[in-house]
């Protein structure tokens, strides 16, 4: 109580009370705190899997059901891994496995591992029946943290290299895969045109 | 490094020649500017100056640096936009195709390429032969030292028959797979 008056005690009830609310938000740093990059992640598409929807009446369709998967920090490029994410969309879960195993590239294997865990994630925690009713309905790649190293040239002269980390993103959703609609030159063209026409001009007179 | 004298003059020294390269393209009859002798491609256009240049304008000056030859490096002239990054890497012949020849190995059921051999069947199949193979190093004892006969692979309970009387035989000691025949 004495202490309290006293500068360095008020110092140590701050650093206390920062503590205490530290520790009572999430895993995040208080606001104000200057932290590293490393520690500024988002871990948003796994938070995906949290959501939860109110019960569903009666009369409603079923709800597919979804699972959201990733894996942070793969050594691999995020352009290699975007052809694989691109090849996949849309397909059934064991047809993706089918072409993921015979594809030669180091992604690949990555991917094959990261849909049977969001499988077996799907069956044991996410309510879903038959493990291969199951289709991939988004995947893509995004840029993990670079390493930089120096990459030496004639000279005298330096380059810096990334060191190139990426992240791969999968959503399951129950069901059988919806039949890919073939959109045309002809499609595209009118949608363009839709778009041009759909415009607002703002502050007009 | 090239002194700030030496840099100046062939600096000077391109540009004048550039400038005259300019009033030839452009079809002046110019002997104005100083033709100097140069490593590239002779100009097509105008045969008659060719034959000026050769006799009459040799050029006193030393012979052309790297800065005055016309073949200089390409370059590119602008930044690619994304969008059109965007066209040339997701076009379609870079995009990875859909396998259509995988079906079902006969017998184990693994997936497997139409023109390849099961993995699962191989891996099977190399792993008995392994065996086999420690089985033969034990029977030698050591390298070089594998007789000038045949050999024949008895599992438990087999004996060998007519034809496997002049052959070398290696035991393993378990029944016979199925597969192996």
């Amino acid at each position: 109580m004495a202490t309290a008056c006293t500068g360095r005690g008020l110092s140590f009830l701050r650093s206390l009370t920062r503590h205490v609310r530290g520790t009572a938000l999430s895993g995040r740093p208080p606001a104000g705190l200057h932290t590293s990059a490393a520690l500024e992640v988002n871990k948003n598409w796994e938070r995906r899997n949290l959501q939860l929807y109110p019960p569903q009446l009666p009369g409603e369709p079923r709800r597919a059901a979804e699972v959201h998967h990733c894996r942070r920090q793969i050594k691999y490029s995020k352009d290699k891994m975007w052809y694989l994410a691109k090849m996949i969309r849309g397909l059934s879960i064991d047809q993706a496995i089918t072409q993921l195993e015979f594809n030669d590239k180091k992604g690949a294997k990555i991917v094959k591992e990261v849909l049977l865990e969001a499988q077996d994630m799907a069956v044991k925690n996410h309510n879903v029946e038959y493990k291969s009713n199951l289709y991939i309905a988004e995947s893509h790649s995004g840029k993990g943290k670079y390493l930089k190293r120096i990459r030496y040239h004639g000279r005298g002269m330096f380059g810096i290299m990334d060191k190139v980390y990426c992240h791969y993103f999968v959503k399951l959703v129950e069901g059988p895969p919806p039949a890919a609609e073939p959109r045309t030159g002809l499609d595209q063209a009118q949608e363009y045109l839709l778009g041009l026409r759909s415009r607002t001009v703002r502050h007009s007179l | 490094m090239m002194s700030l004298v030496g840099l100046l003059h062939s600096l000077r020294r391109s540009l004048l020649h550039l400038e005259g390269k300019l009033l030839q393209s452009a079809g002046f009859d110019g002997h104005l500017a100083p033709a100097l002798a140069l490593n590239g491609p002779r100009l097509q256009l105008q045969p008659q100056q060719d034959e000026h240049l050769d006799e009459e304008q040799q050029s006193p000056e030393q012979p052309p640096g790297i800065l005055d030859n016309i073949m200089w490096m390409a370059a590119p002239k602008k930044r690619r936009s994304i969008e059109i990054n965007r066209t040339r890497r997701r076009a379609v012949e870079k995009l990875i195709k859909v396998k259509d020849n995988v079906v079902p190995c006969l017998e184990c059921g693994h997936l497997k390429q139409k023109h390849v051999l099961c993995g699962f069947c191989y891996e099977k199949v190399r792993r008995e032969t392994s065996l086999i193979r420690i089985q033969i190093n034990a029977q030698e004892g050591g390298p070089l030292k594998a007789p000038a006969t045949e050999t024949v692979v008895l599992y438990e309970g087999e004996m060998p028959g007519d034809q496997d009387q002049d052959k070398r035989i290696v035991e393993r000691a378990r029944k016979r797979p199925t597969w192996f025949t």
